[in-house]
């Protein structure tokens, strides 16, 4: 650290060099001036550490000079020189916060000694300052990062409530207040016990007052909503339990999608059981020689048993396909697809089913209709399931009419059928896995209700969507409608 | 050598229903079958079977306790031995084993039985029932 810079105010010139040559030896930094306005001037232009002023001045005096000093606001270390000091002198100048006072005349050990402290307390003060002003720093960033975890746990969807260890509430975010339907004012430093005691987190109360282990997790169920809740003790250095967090999570969209998991593999084991019960009789009348020891007596049902094993395997492949586009797995890149030939291709695959129930075909695009942005091996699958139900669910004779056309922004393809329909309240359930409308015309269709899910979540997939209109007897119509 | 008994099969599965039939009829046992409610009880305005076979769900989910209490209903068939196959997993059919007992009391089923069965099974069923001796 430089040894300090000081300034001299003093009209006698002797005075002043005399003073500047002994503090430069010992390393100070000094300027001089020798009225009250070339001091100010100075001090205007750069701060001194300490300014030694004489009491007699030219211009304005001492004690003047050093108001017009403090005035200034400058942090500055002040001695007063004078020959002719006396006692009111002294007093004057100490109101004035001058910081010492040096008779004239001194020696020079006399001028260093006192330079040398005022420069110190210059310096510790700045230094103090600094330290402050860090500290106020701290204190501010502290504050915020408060403020900032206050916040955070604030928007927590987790209801979280915090006790000490006097059993006191010491922080419960917005979830929780809601969830008590009390204030947060209502809520904190009240007795957590007494507070959960007959709201609906009851259950809770003495799992809060004393839980088993450090951590406790539980169920419970808050009106429609169920929730997971976890109490967990935190402790200081020592092991001496500080408070606990008590956070609740609502796992009711986990419990629903349980549910519906454990539904689904429910209708998945029926349908694997009717063809699986049919197959197993259907081979014990071979078995058991009902039907005589004639080899061909036999086929019919074993025939009919292949193809049930053959819908199983079906099924199968429709449930990989179905849990990989859940999963959003190996999704094939999107391309332009032009959909007169695919469209052509598809038919054509079903043609011999369609004439032999005199079936007819139509396929009607739009002139200059527009490719469309999916997988071409997805639209494929998507208008096979659809023109294979079309056939499927028609009448002998009916028609199945394929059309195209630019809707909007978007590419509108209809599969249209004669055939039976549906019944207007199946219709928002057209689309669910394993769905079928059980009605006479349809029992003995093969299916296993999982077609119409797939290309329900293709065409979603390429950012599509799907679309049903029907009318009982009359037919029904499957729009898909895909980005151009 | 079997008494001759008649067995009623009520099932939307046609496969499982032309397997029952060839089996039971190598069993000596007279079989009908019906596809549905409606199919079955039109048949038995003018059969009296020994036993009835129903398939739980068919059009609607309890088509066959519909159909039993419809059974019930009848006079001359108030005691016919009613057995339940149902293709529900075997969770559900514990829960309907639960309600059963309310079920029983207007449909009165005597038997539930979870799918897949076969007829090896459905003739143990038959002959406890109806105190028929093992086929030769």
């Amino acid at each position: 650290m430089a040894a300090g810079s000081i300034l001299i105010v003093d009209d006698e010139y002797g005075v002043r060099s005399g003073i500047r040559q002994i503090l430069e030896m010992d390393g100070y930094q000094v300027v001089d001036a020798e009225t009250g306005q070339e001091a100010l001037a100075l001090l205007d232009a750069a701060p001194v550490d300490v300014a030694l002023l004489d009491y007699r001045l030219p211009d304005i005096d001492g004690l003047t000079l050093l108001e017009a000093i403090k005035a200034r606001g400058l942090d500055l270390s002040t001695c007063m020189i004078t020959a002719y000091a006396n006692i009111d002198t002294a007093i004057a100048a100490t109101r004035q916060g001058i910081d010492f006072f040096l008779p004239k005349p001194f020696s020079p050990e006399d001028l260093l000694g006192v330079v040398e402290t005022l420069v110190s307390h210059k310096q510790l003060r700045v230094e103090a300052e600094r330290l402050r002003r860090e500290h106020e720093a701290g204190l501010l960033a502290l504050a915020e990062e408060k403020s900032q975890t206050h916040t955070l746990v604030g928007c927590l969807r987790d209801a979280v409530l915090v006790v000490n260890r006097g059993g006191e509430v010491v922080l419960a975010n917005q979830a929780m207040t809601e969830l008590l339907d009390r204030s947060e004012c209502e809520v904190l430093f009240g007795q957590a016990q007494e507070l959960l005691a007959d709201g609906p987190l009851a259950a809770l109360s003495e799992q809060l007052a004393a839980p088993a282990k450090d951590r406790t997790v539980t169920t419970l169920e808050i009106g429609e909503a169920s929730y997971m809740a976890s109490v967990v003790t935190f402790r200081g250095d020592d092991g001496a339990a500080l408070g606990r967090i008590l956070t609740l999570s609502d796992i009711s969209e986990v419990r629903r999608l349980a549910t519906e998991k454990a539904r689904f593999i429910r209708t998945m084991v029926h349908e694997f059981r009717s063809p699986m019960g049919a197959v197993k009789s259907l081979i014990e009348v071979a078995v058991d020689k009902s039907l005589g020891d004639q080899v061909d007596a036999y086929l019919p049902m074993l025939e009919r048993a292949e193809k049930r094993i053959d819908g199983m395997v079906e099924l199968i492949g429709d449930l990989l396909s179905l849990s990989r586009l859940d999963a959003q797995q190996d999704a094939p890149p999107a391309e332009l697809v032009d959909v007169a030939p695919l469209a052509a291709d598809v038919v054509e695959m079903r043609r011999e089913f369609m004439s032999a129930r005199s079936i007819s075909a139509e396929i009607a695009l739009e002139a200059g209709l527009p490719p469309v942005l999916i997988a071409a091996d997805d639209l494929r699958t998507v208008l096979t399931n659809l023109v294979g139900n079309a056939v499927k669910y028609n009448r002998d004779g009916g028609r199945v009419t394929v059309t195209g056309r630019l809707d909007g922004e978007w590419v509108r393809l209809d599969v249209a059928d004669t055939g039976i329909g549906m019944r207007p309240e199946n219709l928002e359930h057209v689309f669910d896995e394993f769905f079928r409308e059980k009605r006479k015309e349809t029992r003995d269709l093969e299916g296993n209700g999982l077609g119409l899910a797939i290309v329900k979540r293709l065409v979603e997939r390429a950012g599509g969507r799907l679309e049903v209109r029907s009318s009982d007897g009359e037919g029904s119509t499957f729009s898909v409608l895909l980005p151009a | 050598m079997t008494p001759q008994h008649t067995i009623l099969f009520v099932d939307d599965d046609r496969d499982f229903l032309t397997a029952q039939t060839a089996f039971f009829q190598a069993h000596g046992y007279t079989v009908l079958t019906a596809y549905d409610p409606a199919q079955a009880l039109a048949l038995l305005e003018t059969q009296t079977p020994d036993i009835v076979f129903l398939d739980l769900m068919m059009e609607h989910v309890d088509d066959g306790f519909r159909l039993g209490y419809e059974i019930r209903k009848r006079d001359h068939l108030k005691d016919v031995p009613l057995v339940m196959l149902s293709g529900v997993a075997a969770a559900t059919g514990q829960r309907f084993d639960a309600e059963a007992g309310g079920l029983q009391e207007w449909s009165r089923l005597d038997q539930f039985l979870d799918k897949p069965v076969t007829g090896r099974q459905l003739l143990r069923v038959v002959q406890e029932r109806l105190g028929d001796g093992r086929a030769a």
